[in-house]
Order: C-alpha cells, then structure tokens, then sequence
C-alpha cells in the first residue's frame, strides 16, 4: 500500500492528543518530557517534504501515542504519594 | 507560532495537573485549610525530613526506566513469562525470539555483530568477565595487565584479584585533566602483555578517553583492548571496529533501562576467548550460564534502540543544560573548580570542588536535589575519591566535590533550582567559615602554622 502523507488536520490532531496524554502523567519529568520531545519533533518534522517519510513519522507519531497512554496509566496507578519538589510552591 | 498561541489557552484552562495549582482548588473550596495539608507530604527518612520528592539530577548513579521501556518489558512480565531456553513450547520460542531481537538492537548500536554480544546481570560482571576471564584463559603466555588509576572499583579489584594470583598489573596514571597519556600506555605494553582496559566515559568526572588512539595501538601491538562503555553506551557514538575494541562492559540501568542487566562484547575477528565465570547449563554461549532474564533483555533492547535515535537530540539538550548550569553557579559563586577536562567530557556529567566549604556539610544542605559526590560505590567510606587523588586534586578540594548529573528527563527549571540551592548553600558555608575569611583577606592558608593547644 502506497505511504500516504497525513493532512495537517490529522497531524494536528496527533499533537494535540500527545500533549493532552503528555498532561495525564503524574510524574514531573516524564510530564515535561513527553511535552517537550512531542514539540521538538512535530517542530523538526515539519520540513518533512517526501510523503513516504511524512508518513512513515505520522505512523511512528501514533504508535508513541498509544505507548504514552498505556504508560500514563501505569504511572498514576504507582504515583508516590509526596510530589516531587518541582512541583511545590516555592517556600 | 500560530499553534501554540491556540493550544495555550487550553492547556491554561484544563489547568493542568491540578496539583501544580493547589491555590485555585483551594480558592473555590468553603471548608477549612487541614493545618497539616503540607506536611502530609513531607517525607521522613533516616532522621531527615524533605518536603517533597528531591530534584534527581545523579544519572551517573543510576538512570530513571524510560517509559517506553517499560511498556516494552511488561508483556514479558505478564503473560510472555516464558524461558527463552525452553524448547518445547510457545512460551520459549516467543521469549527466544524477544531475546535475540533485542541482543541485535544491542549490537546494533555499539556497530557489532549479534553473535558478539552476552548478556550478563550488569557491568561489573562484564568487567570481571573481561579481565579474570581473559587473563586465566591466556594464562600460559600472557602475564601482564594494563589499566588505569581511574577505573571502575570492579575492574581495579579485579586486577588485584589477578595480582594475588600472580599476574602483574600497571596502573597507569592520568594527566590532571583526567585523560591517559597515550605515549605512556604504548611503552607500558611488553610481549607478555594480555589485556589493556580503560573505560571510556568516567563515572565520576565525565571525561572522554581517545579511544580510537588507544585502540588503534593496541591493534597494532596485538593486545586485546578492553573499554568499559557503561557512562558511554548511547551518549557518545561507539564503533567496536573503528576503535579496535575487543572486549566492551555495558549497562542497561545508565541508559534508561532496568537494573540488573548488562551485556559483555567479544570480538570474534579476530577471536577473543574468555574463561566463562559462572559455571552452569552452558547458556550464551557457554560464556555466561543462567536463565537469560527475558524482560530485563528486551527493556534493555529497547533503551538501545531509543538511545540509538535520541541521541543526537540528547547530547545537544545535556550540552546546553550543562552550560546553563556552570554559568549560573560561576556566575554566583567563585573559586569552583572543575575536576576533569572540559574539551574531553561527556556534558552530562559536571563535577565541581567548591573551595573552603566542607563537603559533608554541603551534600546535607542540599537535601533537596539528589547529586552525589564521590561515587556511588564508594560513598560507604569518608575517603576522599580515588579518582579525584588520581588527578592530583587536593584533599580538602576533593572532599568538596559535588557531582552532577544530566540526562534525558532533565528540565531547564530544575537546572536552575539546582543552581539556587547549590549558590544559597555555598555562601551560607562560606559565611560561617573563617578559612574563607582569611582567605579573602589575603592570607596564603598553606603558609599557615597552626598551633597545638
């Protein structure tokens, strides 16, 4: 089957659930760094030209996706229960 | 950036993790503030009490499990619980077929071949794989090993474990910037010598050694080149021919993966052969016996395969937050050195000596962020470290020392908490202490004679 390139809607709406998964971790660095590194890519990604290649990272975008929700639920099932200093008011 | 300006006002009105904003789920709550809502938090360990979960920033010591390690390694947890040795039935051939697909990511990351790579329960068992193992197998003609003041405690125990047993061992030194002198290595090498190890990323310091001159001598002199690449696996490319490696140490726990797994490469062209350690069923091999403990291998195959794509991405956020780190703490505080060369390091491990404060006093200080100093293995003891006496450091600067570590997980603010609690507590030493005093005043402190009462 041919690659074909995914719209702007359909990439759109990937990053926008990978930031909205990115927002359900209950740890402070995995938090940050699903943010962090779904930015960055989609931001590098985006001078993808050839199809095959803006597919194939489309793809890759989802399977990360499903990996990120399954892991935001295992996380929250074993949440310590002090927060990380990061996270707390400055004193 | 047209998408972003959209999403934010999104995310500000989902307001996030709730947590992050107590103040607003309080502001619209009518019942009274529990007056101990905070120190249900705290947490109370070994007589010191922290407010929260500190900032972890000690990578070198170990490294949190990636979630998409995870998520590789519970199947195998779950319902593909299987041996990968058995032969009869799915449950093997299944925890077979993960194993074997997860040694060739391995391998494929270091530039080797599958059949070249043995899983073992870590680096220190590597690395006594690679140095017992070698020596007794070529015990007849070789007698003579070559390593470094500043290796892992498990190699150079080792090599003293092969000095009682009459091998001779040269203990190199290094220059103050922490790398071997290359020239000095090649005259070391004599006919008789078996093996040369030297790490190629110091736990402790950071600093890079050449690896490719080192390999390339030790081709030439036909000595087999041992490197332990624990601190370097993943983080710094690694080609096993490019550099003439001949035995590698590595560890899945320092790339994001699960503790308690490693794996040793030997070179099969030309041959490198070792006395297997641990005697058994004749597992990988015949090299390692035991059960190959599936999940373990396929997270560590997968920590292999993200540092494989992320490093790039990871070397340039570590040189970038290291940067910040040193100018926020230089820019505060004065007379800090950096112990290890700074052209030669991996930028993810910075590792500072604070003049005229006391060590131990620093590190209670700073409960709040998890740094070390010294390394892990030797922090039982109150020596000063060995690696830092090897660089000519003095006592009193090496008892100083903090060691930091960046990686992957960490964030720009947590590099600069870490800077403010590092600078606050710095300062509040150097204010008590009249060592600094004087020394500001002008006073050499060597020229000191300091009275007995």
């Amino acid at each position: 089957m041919a690659a074909v390139a995914p719209t702007r809607a359909e990439v759109l709406s990937l990053f926008r659930s990978l930031l909205r998964t990115a927002r359900q971790f209950s740890d402070y660095n995995i938090r940050e760094y699903t943010r962090r590194r779904a930015a960055d890519a989609f931001r590098e990604n985006r001078a993808l030209s050839d199809a095959p290649a803006a597919a194939a990272a489309f793809v890759d975008g989802k399977k990360q996706l499903e990996v990120a929700k399954r892991q935001a639920v295992v996380y929250s099932l074993y949440a310590p229960k002090a927060k990380n200093i990061m996270e707390m008011k400055l004193q | 950036m047209a998408l972003s300006r959209r999403l934010l006002p999104v995310l500000l009105r989902r307001g996030g993790c709730l947590s992050a904003f107590p103040s607003a789920a309080r502001a619209l709550s009518t019942a009274a503030v529990p007056a101990d809502a905070e120190e249900e938090e705290a947490v109370t360990i070994k007589g010191v009490r922290i407010s929260g979960r500190p900032l972890y920033m000690d990578m070198q010591a170990t490294t949190p499990v990636d979630p998409r390690v995870l998520d590789a390694m519970l199947p195998f947890y779950l319902s593909r619980y299987g041996n990968p040795h058995s032969r009869t039935h799915l449950y093997g051939w299944e925890s077979d077929a993960a194993v074997e697909e997860a040694r060739a990511r391995v391998a494929a990351l270091v530039g080797a071949d599958s059949r070249e790579i043995f899983f073992t329960s870590g680096a220190t068992e590597c690395n006594n794989i690679a140095v017992k193992g070698v020596m007794r197998f070529y015990r007849d003609r070789r007698r003579h090993v070559i390593t470094t003041q500043t290796e892992h405690k498990c190699v150079l125990d080792s090599c003293r474990y092969l000095q009682q047993e009459g091998f001779e061992v040269t203990y190199l030194p290094v220059r103050p910037d922490g790398l071997v002198d290359v020239a000095q290595l090649a005259d070391a090498i004599r006919p008789d010598t078996g093996l040369v190890s030297v790490m190629a990323v110091n736990n402790e310091i950071g600093v890079v050694q050449p690896l490719e001159e080192i390999g390339r001598i030790c081709r030439e002199k036909g000595v087999p080149f041992h490197t332990d690449a624990a601190q370097a696996l993943g983080k710094i490319p690694i080609d096993v021919n490019q550099m003439g490696i001949g035995l590698m140490s590595l560890s899945a726990h320092k790339i994001y993966g699960p503790k308690g797994v490693g794996a040793l490469y030997l070179r099969r062209r030309p041959r490198i052969r070792v006395e297997p350690q641990m005697s058994g069923g004749g597992q990988e091999r015949g090299i390692r016996s035991g059960t190959v403990p599936t999940p373990l291998v396929v997270g560590f195959g997968a920590a292999c395969e993200i540092a494989a794509k992320e490093m790039d991405y990871d070397y340039r956020r570590a040189t970038t937050l290291q940067q910040r780190l040193l100018d926020g703490i230089r820019g505060q505080v004065d007379d800090i050195v950096i112990n290890g060369s700074m052209e030669h390091r991996y930028p993810g491990n910075l590792n500072l000596s604070f003049a005229y404060v006391e060590g131990e006093s620093l590190l209670m200080g700073l409960k709040e962020v998890a740094v070390s100093s010294g390394s892990a293995c030797t922090s039982a003891s109150l020596e000063p470290s060995y690696v830092l006496r090897a660089l000519g450091v003095e006592e009193d600067m090496a008892h100083t020392s903090i060691r930091f570590g960046i990686g992957r997980f960490t964030t720009e603010e947590e590099v600069d908490r870490a800077i403010e609690l590092t600078v606050h507590q710095v300062k509040k030493l150097r204010d008590m202490s009249p060592l600094y005093e004087m020394a500001k005043a002008g006073i050499d402190l060597k020229s000191i004679q300091w009275a007995q009462h």
